[in-house]
């Protein structure tokens, strides 16, 4: 019996650490932006979404009309933030798609 | 006297400092938000094809500073500094004789409002007029030995002249579009009244390089074919048309511009294809630019 709650315990205190691992993760979303079609678009638009609280790197994709945005330790990002920072530059946010990592051996997907 | 049209010619480029964008008209592309563009450009305008028999021969060197403000993505605030140095020579029957002088020309204010924009997967269209003035910044009543220099020669007009227009642009990750008509209503300083200028410009920029597209932000490679057709009424002297002024240009220019995220280099080299002057008006030979652009 002893063994039973004592393997219970220790499979209940990997799932919370692994929760809480997953959750102060930083957070990356990709945006899908629509009129991007140049390098010195890209610089506006990134700056734009850079004085958003929290936001760490910016990648952007000018082919694929994307930016890739990972948020500081412990924030989130809030969309229509996100969509009047795209707005401010002159170009429209067409959708928000949060980045799950991908499942690595030995560990979980988020 | 033409000479003014040669001058609008050179700082007409004024407004194009924001994204890959033509070189020597204005773009409808945004500035964004309470952001900064600049732009820098030095221009070499030469002039020696003389009909008057009086060897004339001017070169106009002008350092164009452009400062850009997004007041709204769809707002923008342009100023326009010159900075000019001009050169005429001719020979009235004693030899040839130099008239120069070099200083602060005329600045410019002006507005762009986008009213039309449709952002789309890898482009978009955009329509915005604009309008401003030109301001008599420059001095007009330089003189030398000879008296007072002709308005050809001086680093500014005196006159306030308001400029008015539309510009649409057709962007990809390919190619961009660009067209543009303009009018300058230009008024009397000194008894001088340069004639108006009306102006139809249109610009093709190709991707060169990269010919395939990889991931991130790579440096674009345009080739650029633009053409301006310019009208210039008649100049008016004292209340009397100078019937040797004015006239109509077509210029054809390649150029190059290479784009980056912060900033682009370009030039470019406006060769006269038709040059239908009325009375003597001095031929313009070729007008060269090159510059940089910069986000702030």
């Amino acid at each position: 019996m002893m063994k039973i709650l004592k393997r219970s315990g220790l499979a209940a205190m990997l799932i919370l650490l692994g929760t809480v691992t997953a959750l102060a993760e930083p957070q990356s979303y990709s945006l899908k932006v629509d009129g991007l079609a140049c390098p010195f678009c890209a610089f506006g638009i990134e700056k734009q979404l850079s004085k958003i609280d929290g936001v760490g790197d910016l990648k952007t994709d000018v082919k694929a009309g994307v930016v890739r945005l990972t948020m500081k330790d412990g924030s989130l990002l809030d969309k229509a933030e996100a969509k009047q920072a795209v707005d401010r530059a002159g170009f429209t946010l067409r959708g928000i798609e949060k980045v799950r990592k991908a499942p690595q051996q030995g560990g979980e997907s988020q | 006297m033409i000479s003014r049209l040669l001058i609008c010619l050179a700082l007409f480029s004024w407004a194009s400092v924001a994204r890959s964008a033509p070189i020597t008209f204005n773009t409808a592309l945004p500035v964004a938000q309470s952001e900064f563009v600049a732009r820098e450009q030095l221009i070499v305008n030469q002039s020696g094809k003389d009909p008057s028999g009086l060897s004339r021969d001017r070169t106009t060197w002008a350092a164009i500073s452009v400062l850009g403000y997004g007041v709204t993505s769809d707002l923008a605030l342009f100023g326009v500094v010159p900075y000019v140095n001009r050169d005429l020579t001719l020979d009235m029957g004693n030899g040839p004789v130099n008239r120069h002088a070099s200083g602060l020309g005329d600045m410019k204010i002006f507005g762009r409002y986008t009213i039309y924009k449709n952002n789309f997967s890898g482009g978009n269209f955009r329509v915005a007029p604009f309008a401003g003035i030109k301001l008599p910044t420059g001095d007009d009543n330089r003189s030398d030995g000879a008296g007072r220099l002709p308005a050809a020669v001086q680093p500014g007009s005196g006159s306030w002249d308001p400029f008015g227009g539309i510009v649409m642009t057709y962007q990809t990750l390919a190619f961009q579009i660009d067209a543009e008509a303009s009018y300058q209503a230009n008024s009397t300083a000194h008894g001088f009244a340069a004639g108006d200028v009306s102006r139809l410009d249109g610009s093709l920029q190709y991707r060169l390089w990269p010919r395939t597209l990889g991931s991130g932000v790579p440096g674009f490679l345009y080739g650029v074919m633009e053409a301006n057709l310019i009208h210039q009424n008649r100049n008016r002297i004292g209340g009397v048309t100078d019937p040797n002024s004015g006239g109509t240009r077509l210029l054809l220019v390649p150029g190059l511009q290479y784009v980056t995220r912060r900033w682009i280099i370009e030039t470019s080299l406006q060769i006269p294809l038709i040059q239908d002057l009325n009375g003597v008006a001095l031929r313009n030979d070729y007008i060269a630019r090159a510059g940089f652009r910069f986000n702030f």
